[in-house]
């Protein structure tokens, strides 16, 4: 019946609406032309409508089809993948809306509009994402029930309304089947993110690589700890381990070389946190050393670094718990050793001759990394982003000329010191400390708090972490990079805007962690609402997990909840008068006030008369009144309530105004 | 009996316990019924495709999103239904009609403290009708149907449907507001054969008045049901001046009699003979009976006396 229907004009308004905003959170990562394509489009079905301009013909809606086609693989290079199939998605969602005839096409439109709000999740899933999308799905209901007006209806805004209370009653409902509709793990493995660059650690290093990141203020990681968060300078949080240096660029080890698990002995108290971590598209976790986790296909490497089972595409929540006093392989594979020893077969002469004389100065490992960690912190090396360059021999350069560095400059020259000398080291990558959030226990670690650090091997101790950058600028490790680099004003240069430039404004910080507290909260807790958490929520709450109580508690609460709206927009106990017989209630509660109220057993007529007759100064509207209500409750004269209620206020105007009810007047009546 | 006509038979009976007839319906829970309409089912496979690609991502925000759309489902067979409940129909008269005419039926849509939008009303397969209804408000509405053969016409169970808030789900009821017109027979216009008795003078009339009839031409008077569709001035309906039929003056003062049994040939035939002559008489203003075997109508003139031999001309050897 509906298909050939014509699409109404509530419905139209409701469309375009719902597709800009559908649109715009997709901007980010659409090609431009593609507002250009909706601009023409739009304008077009708005000639269609206004009968300006027909529907496209089939050459000119196979030729719109190849445009957007091409258009999509000239800005994406191919048609397949998540990136192209979305702007071919947000295509066709445009396309449609010219060859948009009657009802049944507005609902594909419709349907389309809902699939590619979920596609926006992919890319964004913040809190403000979330609240927006309502937006657009608000205007999709708006459109759906447009479709379904008759032709009568002209209150956009009122269309609109209806769906808002549409949305608002159902939001109970959507909550309790959040909670407890079993998260399934994924059929088949989706790729996410193709290519894209992210900002963050890379494998491989040059010491400019950190200075870049120090730039940015984008969220790292967050963990939040089960007891009271330790001191800052022991925050060291390690991603991985670099092994390799070429002469100017660090790198990690081969994933062969650091496939076997080392031997470690726990000691000292552990720490719990769990960890929600921004996707990294690389394998690894972090976590303070030495950490286990309870992520399945977690595995810890050879060089105590925690990799994921598969790079890390999205958020993600694990569970850690470290030993930081624990002693990390007292006795190491020669192999392990000796990859830890190499240095490049030439260059940095200057160094490895120090290295040889410190080496024969001091016959211990300790002895020798204390003697270094002196040497840092009496000698003039000065902590700064803005190093000069270095030229070919880069260590050289930094330990005996420039000697101004930040940690990657230090750490870098201090492992190649002490392999020079014959100790094992290496660098470890990570961050070091974030930001404690007071309020909601936990710490906000992000890119510019990415850090390098050292680690060096003896026997029977095993590693030992070791960090040349306090020794320079010991606020960086115990108060963060904004506080070393006070004097030079370098901290966040390229971010103006950035919030946390402002922290010494007491409110603006304030108000910046209460949201950042909130964002965390999302992200741990709707976000990371998935499988694992999923279960340890419901545990807590039921105990014991039943698949057929968690149905019953699905279809209970369901139930429960859809009865109690059921009985709110129905109210089954408000009796039903009809129009008529409404407006005839209303008349007797006029004359109630006055003291006259109907007798039992008497009818309309014969009260009213007898009401004519007490009121007398009224008599002609009341009886006009009863006249037009019998006539038309009997007569079976098309029924106007309009004239009734003329009737009825001509009535209450005439009636003398009171504030309470009269005394009744059969009383003086019978008296 | 076939099984298809027998479950309609059963069908039939069990509604008409559920729903009996009655000029005033007011639509509460046990009248209204309720399914997912094709929409609803393309609805749910979109959502079916959501929870896929919120599983496959794990996309907390999709799941959410698919839920909150099958929330809204969900709430909406509540109002769909809301939007149905509460409404009473009344049924408004009909007029008569002739057999080949659309046969109008009124009908009184009333509210009660809510209103109701979109409430389509029909007989299947004939198309529907659209209705909005304010609250405490009345709507009047016709719907026409054809009538096909004369006697009452007693239209099947209306079926009142309402698709609104979402279309996703279609509630509706069959309701019997045991509405009938009375469908006169065609007229068909013949001359009176001489051998039944006619007067010769009357036949002449009527190839008079057939026939150009300028002389008695009175004027034109605006369509009333009953009038010969030979009478209609398509000239004035043409200049948008309405439907008008021509007005004749009476020829003659004589009686006659319609006399069934006076023909030869087929009933129906006859009777719309009859039918035809009756509003030929009427229209000349000139008095006539009507003689069927088990009854006449006595000789006289005027609408009403019309509309009496008509309906016995309806209902001619029909029961009840």
């Amino acid at each position: 019946m509906s298909q050939v229907q014509p699409i109404p004009r509530i419905s139209l308004i409701w469309l375009l609406i719902a597709q800009v905003l559908v649109i715009i959170p997709h901007l980010v990562h659409l090609p431009l032309w593609i507002i250009g394509l909706w601009l023409v489009c739009a304008g077009w079905r708005v000639q269609i409508y206004r009968m300006r301009a027909g529907y496209p013909n089939g050459w000119a809606k196979a030729l719109l089809m190849l445009l957007a086609g091409f258009g999509v693989f000239f800005s994406r290079g191919s048609l397949i993948g998540l990136d192209a199939g979305i702007v071919l998605l947000v295509a066709a969602f445009i396309l449609k809306l010219v060859e948009m005839r009657n009802r049944r096409d507005a609902l594909v439109l419709i349907l389309l509009g809902f699939f590619t709000v979920v596609t926006s999740y992919l890319f964004d899933d913040s809190l403000l994402a979330a609240f927006y999308s309502l937006l657009p799905v608000c205007a999709l209901l708006a459109a759906l029930i447009g479709l379904q007006q008759s032709l009568f209806a002209e209150q956009p805004l009122a269309t609109l309304r209806l769906s808002a209370t549409m949305l608002l009653q159902a939001l109970p409902l959507m909550l309790l089947i959040f909670v407890f509709f079993p998260r399934i793990d994924p059929l088949w493995t989706m790729p996410l993110m193709s290519g894209k660059a992210l900002s963050g650690l890379s494998d491989s290093m040059t010491p400019g690589d950190i200075a870049e990141l120090s730039r940015s203020d984008a969220l790292a990681f967050r963990a939040s700890f089960n007891g009271p968060v330790p001191p800052q300078d022991k925050l060291y949080w390690r991603a991985l381990t670099m092994e390799r240096f070429d002469g100017r660029r660090w790198s990690q080890a081969t994933s062969r070389e650091l496939a076997s698990a080392p031997a470690w002995q726990k000691q000292g108290e552990p720490w719990r946190y769990s960890i929600v971590m921004r996707p990294t598209d690389r394998q690894w976790l972090f976590a303070m050393d030495l950490a286990q986790t309870d992520l399945p296909g977690a595995r810890l490497l050879g060089d105590f670094s925690l990799r994921a089972p598969a790079a890390v595409d999205r958020s993600l929540l694990y569970q850690a718990e470290s030993w930081p006093e624990a002693i990390r392989e007292p006795e190491a594979e020669g192999k392990t050793l000796q990859r830890n020893l190499l240095l490049p077969e030439r260059g940095d002469p200057r160094t490895r001759a120090w290295a040889a004389q410190l080496k024969t100065q001091y016959q211990q490992p300790d002895a020798l990394v204390q003697a270094l960690l002196q040497h840092f912190n009496r000698e003039e090396f000065f902590y700064t982003l803005r190093p000069p360059r270095t030229g070919t021999d880069t260590v050289d350069t930094f330990l005996f000329d420039t000697r101004r560095g930040f940690c990657a400059h230090y750490a870098g020259a201090m492992t190649y010191v002490l392999r020079a000398a014959g100790i094992p080291a290496r660098l470890v990558a990570g961050y070091q400390g974030g930001e404690v959030n007071k309020a909601g226990n936990f710490v906000s670690v992000r890119q510019f708090d990415a850090h390098a650090w050292v680690e060096y091997w003896q026997p029977g101790k095993g590693w030992q972490t070791v960090d040349p950058t306090f020794q320079v600028a010991p606020q960086r490790i115990e108060v963060g990079l904004e506080a070393a680099l006070a004097d030079e004003g370098s901290f966040l240069e390229g971010s103006p805007l950035s919030l946390l430039r402002y922290r010494q404004l007491t409110w603006l910080n304030e108000l910046r962690l209460s949201w950042d507290s909130l964002n965390y909260g999302w992200q741990r807790w709707v976000l990371g609402y998935q499988s694992r958490q999923q279960l340890d929520l419901l545990k807590d709450w039921f105990g014991e997990l039943h698949a057929e109580r968690l149905a019953l508690v699905l279809v209970g609460g369901g139930g429960l909840l859809l009865g109690l709206l059921a009985l709110w927009l129905l109210k089954p106990w408000q009796g039903r008068p009809g129009p008529l017989q409404r407006e005839y209630l209303r008349f007797e509660r006029l004359l109630a006030r006055q003291g006259l109220s109907r007798r039992r057993g008497e009818g309309p007529r014969d009260f009213a008369e007898r009401a004519a007759h007490h009121l007398s100064a009224q008599a002609v509207v009341i009886r006009h009144f009863i006249k037009l209500w019998e006539a038309q409750q009997y007569a079976g004269k098309p029924v106007e309530v309009s004239h009734l209620k003329q009737a009825l206020s001509a009535l209450r105007k005439a009636l003398p105004w009171r504030f309470v009810h009269a005394e009744p007047r059969e009383q003086e009546h019978l008296k | 009996m076939s099984f298809t006509s027998w479950r309609q038979q059963r069908w039939k009976r069990w509604l008409h316990r559920r729903i009996p007839a009655s000029s005033s319906v007011l639509l509460d829970q046990r009248r209204i019924f309720i399914i997912p309409s094709r929409t609803g089912v393309a609805f749910g496979g979109a959502l079916a495709l959501m929870l896929l690609a919120g599983i496959n991502y794990q996309n907390s925000l999709a799941y959410g999103l698919t839920f909150f759309l099958l929330a809204v489902f969900v709430v909406a067979i509540l109002h769909t239904y809301r939007n149905l409940a509460g409404l009473t129909l009344q049924a408004a008269g009909s007029a008569p009609v002739f057999v080949g005419e659309h046969a109008a039926f009124r009908m009184r849509l009333l509210s009660s403290t809510r209103g109701h939008q979109a409430i389509t009303l029909s007989w299947p397969p004939e198309p529907a009708q659209a209705q909005d209804v304010p609250p405490q408000g009345v709507v009047e509405c016709e719907l026409n149907l054809l009538a096909v053969q004369r006697g009452w016409l007693r239209p099947q169970r209306l079926r009142v449907e309402s698709q609104f808030p979402l279309g996703l789900l279609m509630a509706w009821s069959w309701v019997d507001l045991d509405q009938a017109a009375l469908v006169y027979p065609q007229p068909l216009s013949d001359a009176l054969p001489l051998s039944a008795g006619f007067g010769k003078d009357q036949q002449e009339e009527g190839g008079r008045a057939r026939g150009e009839g300028a002389d008695d031409f009175q004027g034109l008077r605006s369509f009333q049901p009953g009038d010969s569709q030979t009478r209609l001035h398509w000239k004035a309906f043409s200049r948008g001046q309405g439907l008008l039929v021509k007005d004749f003056v009476s020829l003659s003062g004589s009686e006659q009699w319609l006399d069934l049994q006076a023909l030869d040939g087929d009933v129906e035939a006859r009777l719309s003979l009859l039918c035809h002559w009756v509003l030929e008489f009427s229209e000349r203003q000139q008095p006539y009976g009507l003689r069927l075997p088990g009854g006449e109508v006595a000789i006289s003139s005027g609408v009403s006396h019309r509309d009496a031999c008509l309906q016995a001309l309806a209902l001619y050897g029909l029961e009840t």
